[in-house]
């Protein structure tokens, strides 16, 4: 879910290419033909805001060198929230020499609304009518000649997940062009529009256009305007804009769109057909409705619930890990690796450090490889496949109630599932909400109470060797801790809660291509990120195995891990290593289970707090650079106490009360 | 009669109120509009009655009105006095319901001009009527405020309002927006962006456990509060 291309470091070195910007409504395939272009692959998935970054690539188009530019999608160039101001900044910011709108065919009359905003902005752009194909199949037909026409700019037609109108595509943006269509608006508002314009200074995109944000109230700007302009200046536009402001009852971002959105209309009324082709995936459709409702989606829900359970966590985390732990590793390599070891390197020292208890190859790399990534592959497969099938969102409009509970709405819950397969990415997905409060809530809960796949996995081994009366408890606890922390930290963060205005993508077959390729994408991933940190991780837990200072701190934390927490005092250890990686953490209980050293009790109360622990460094370092260092630090000082405190209530509860687990 | 000096298009146009031309007492209930609209702007000078006044003697029948006890003139500065308020505030009432009447319901070109003609004829119990058939809008399509009426405060539902929130639709029925009155603004701009303006037609399919509406090929889910400040006419 790392999946990024390239960083900003490498678009700055190649400013001087030609640049494609990739631009339009949310979930209508600008990733996917942003893979297509660049060969480079970015998370493709079936609900708006898969991509909340920028993410440049390279690639030869009609033979010149040409960095591809893929944004988070936009329903309006005046941003909402944070990944639709990434989009409207690169405009503002970056000069691209062809800008491609990409526009769901089915749902034009959307995507006009950011054409016209195009042509307000004078850029040469292009537009590609996407996903042709389901729109044919809902029998609506767009006449691109006449479009083109209306627009004055090239109009082509793909089906960007089959390549098909690749080759039309390119042959268009060799001829970008700024569009012709003009929205008049209302008197006043143009009026305010040739005021402000006259005290704007030049930017890549048109006065006008920059007027016309200004004068919607988008407060997003601000930024660039202190930097391109002087204070006063500015008050005179804000008082211009509050002049126009008071001449009507209605925002003046509403006016304005309202007014666009008539445009779009008319266009559309040119160049649209509707046949009735009788059948509209109804199947599709049903399941879509199904998903949702208020009975028999709770149902749908455990009984999604239910597969991904087996799948992950019987078939990946038991059936997987065992044959590559018990035998691959276990009867092959580790003897192997011994015994070549032995041979090779008659140092003890280094022998211990490659393959002794503590040893870089028989404890990292077989956490990693066999047990881990079995884990998270199963995971990641089951992951893209509900995502690619439209069936998240939905889940926001079954949990939308409950969230309110705790100051959010139910597109929390997006952030919050893709927390099940990373924090990390998770807390970078935050930017779909809308108010900064949303974002600290979800960023703190994340850290707190969402276990990431890796992690995720190896407490479903662990459980599934238990009792559900275990799993539910711990389960059962962790919900309510989000709940309670959640309710708890609404009351105490200060802003407003958000509307629930969330767009249903349409549900979807899953393309296996896709998935196979997200998958070995996020493994990839995946072995990048956490190896070298479970490499890490071992050679320091060696090095304080040798120096002592491991007993020492077992010493140290015993009055917690084992009289508070009633643990083994070598539980301690996993605690540590889950600084590095909770995952990592996971894995070193998961062994303490396998050699017998913990009862049931003491499983369900060390995943709880495992689970509850502190973020992996990772995950750490991207709510510093999303939240900022002050935040972050009050959030893990927070967490670690709190982790611990519910660890010892539920151990005191369980055996207060000799619950049998 | 037939002479309308000028005719304002309508969609949030920030004009005055189209000025009807018609006999004296209704060249007095022109000035009374023109007054309401200017104190709603907070421009309410007689140099600025006289200049969006096309009555020629604009002046004298202010002099008059002033000598009748409906408004108090001195030097630049006007007031409307009770019974002044009353009459303006009921006369602007009528106006703008009319405007939303021919606009919305029967989508009539020249709205402004038929609304000039039926603000003098409504009486107060077919306003109210008029009020409650439309849902009590807010706002005249030219998005400004329609006063308050009793019907209002009452919320009488006696009669079926043709116009109605879409939150009070039945699950699978659709109905043509024909206002919306937004809790805040950035709410108003997000759910524009997004096609939901008026004269789209938005089909509710569900209300529980959230409200998701369709509009063309975008499925949207919303909170309950958003489904009840849109407004929509049955389709």
């Amino acid at each position: 879910m790392h999946d990024h291309g390239s960083s900003d470091s490498e678009r700055n070195r190649s400013s001087n290419l030609h640049k494609v910007l990739l631009i339009g409504n949310p979930n209508v395939g600008k990733s996917a033909l942003f893979g297509l272009l660049t060969g480079t692959y970015v998370t493709v998935s079936n609900y708006p805001g898969t991509t909340v970054e920028v993410t440049y690539g390279n690639a030869e188009l009609n033979k010149t060198r040409t960095l591809v530019i893929d944004t988070p999608g936009v329903n309006s160039l005046v941003p909402m929230s944070e990944d639709e101001k990434v989009t409207r900044d690169i405009l503002l910011t970056d000069k691209a020499d062809v800008v491609v709108q990409v526009a769901d065919t089915k749902n034009l009359r959307r995507g006009l609304l950011i054409t016209l905003q195009l042509a307000e902005m004078s850029v040469p752009f292009i537009l590609d009518l996407n996903m042709d194909d389901e729109a044919r199949s809902r029998g609506i037909v767009i006449d691109q000649n006449r479009l083109s026409q209306l627009l004055g700019i090239e109009v082509v037609k793909t089906v960007a997940i089959r390549r098909s109108g690749i080759d039309k595509l390119l042959k268009g943006i060799q001829h970008p062009r700024p569009s012709i269509i003009e929205v008049r608006y209302d008197d006043a508002i143009e009026g305010g529009v040739r005021d402000i314009s006259s005290l704007l200074p030049d930017a890549y995109i048109s006065r006008r256009a920059l007027a016309l944000m200004i004068l919607s109230g988008d407060e997003s700007l601000n930024g660039w305007l202190h930097a391109n302009m002087q204070d006063h200046v500015i008050a005179e536009i804000e008082k211009i804009r509050q002049a126009v402001q008071s001449k009507f009852n209605n925002s003046l971002g509403y006016l304005i769109n309202q007014r666009r959105m008539k445009k779009a209309d008319q266009v559309l009324a040119q160049v649209l057909t509707r046949h009735d082709t009788g059948k509209r995936s109804a199947v599709a459709f049903n399941i879509g409705k199904w998903s949702m409702h208020p009975v028999y989606g709770f149902p749908i829900l455990l009984a999604v619930l239910y597969i991904v359970y087996q799948f992950v966590g019987v078939l990946g985390a038991g059936t997987a890990v065992n044959f590559l732990e018990k035998t691959v590793f276990g009867v092959y390599l580790n003897p192997w690796a011994v015994k070549i070891v032995h041979f090779i390197l008659p140092v003890p020292f280094l022998q211990e450090m490659l393959v002794g208890d503590y040893g870089l190859f028989t404890m990292a790399l077989t956490y990693a490889i066999a047990i881990v990534l079995p884990i998270v592959g199963f995971f990641f497969i089951a992951f893209g496949l509900l995502e690619d099938s439209g069936y998240l969102p939905r889940l926001a409009v079954m949990v939308n109630r409950v969230f309110k509970i705790m100051g959010l709405n139910g597109k929390a819950v997006l952030p919050m599932i893709l927390g099940l397969g990373c924090d990390t990415m998770a807390t970078l997905t935050t930017r779909i909400l809308e108010t900064k409060k949303e974002r600290i809530l979800v960023t703190l809960l994340l850290a707190l109470g969402v276990p990431c796949s890796a992690q995720l996995g190896v407490i479903l081994g662990l459980v599934a060797g238990l009792s559900g009366l275990a799993t539910f408890i711990w389960l059962g606890t962790l919900l309510a801790v989000i709940l309670l922390v959640g309710y708890l930290a609404a009351k105490v963060i200060p802003g407003e809660p958000s509307d629930f205005v969330l767009e249903l993508p349409p549900i979807r077959v899953p393309q296996l291509t896709n998935i196979m390729v997200k998958t070995l994408a996020r493994v990839q991933w995946y072995l990048k990120e956490a190896v070298p940190l479970f490499m890490l991780g071992t050679f320091l837990l060696f090095i304080g195995h040798k120096v002592g200072a491991l007993a020492y701190i077992q010493q140290m934390t015993d009055p917690i891990v084992v009289n508070f927490l009633g643990l083994p005092s070598r539980a301690a250890e996993a605690f540590v290593i889950g600084f590095l990686r909770r995952d990592y953490g996971a894995a070193g209980l998961f062994m303490l289970a396998k050699e017998g050293l913990l009862d049931p009790i003491q499983i369900v109360v060390s995943l709880t707090v495992m689970t509850l622990f502190v973020p992996c460094i990772a995950n750490f370092f991207m709510m510093v650079k999303e939240r900022g260092m002050k935040t972050a630090l009050a959030m893990t000082a927070f967490i670690i106490p709190f982790a611990f405190g519910v660890g010892g209530a539920l151990n005191w509860v369980l055996r207060t009360f000799n619950i049998q687990l | 009669m037939s002479e309308l000096k000028r005719i304002d298009t309508l969609e949030g146009k920030a004009g005055h109120p189209a000025l009807c031309v018609l006999p004296e007492i209704e060249k007095e209930d022109e000035l009374f509009e023109i007054i309401w609209t200017l104190k709603e702007e907070g421009t309410l000078t007689l140099e600025q009655i006289i200049q969006s006044c096309t009555i020629q003697e604009c002046e004298s029948i202010l002099v008059d009105l002033a000598k009748h006890g409906w408004i108090e003139l001195t030097g630049q500065t006007i007031e409307l006095l009770p019974k002044g308020e009353k009459r303006a505030r009921e006369l602007v009432r009528r106006h703008r319901l009319s405007l939303r009447l021919f606009y919305d319901l029967f989508a009539l070109d020249g709205a402004e001009a038929e609304a000039c003609k039926f603000e003098h004829i409504l009486s107060p119990e077919v306003t109210d009527s008029v009020c409650t058939l439309l849902g009590h809008p807010p706002n005249s399509p030219d998005g400004k405020p329609i006063p308050r009426g009793q019907c209002c405060a009452m919320f009488r539902q006696e009669m079926k309002p043709l116009v109605a929130p879409l939150a009070d639709l039945m699950p699978g029925e659709q109905g043509k927006i024909v206002f919306i009155t937004p809790g805040s603004h950035s709410r108003l701009d997000r759910l524009s962006a997004m096609g939901v303006v008026p004269g789209s037609v938005v089909k509710l399919h569900q209300k529980k456990p959230s409200y998701v509406l369709q509009l063309g090929e975008t499925m949207i889910a919303v909170d309950k509060d958003i489904t009840k400040e849109i407004f929509v006419k049955k389709v």
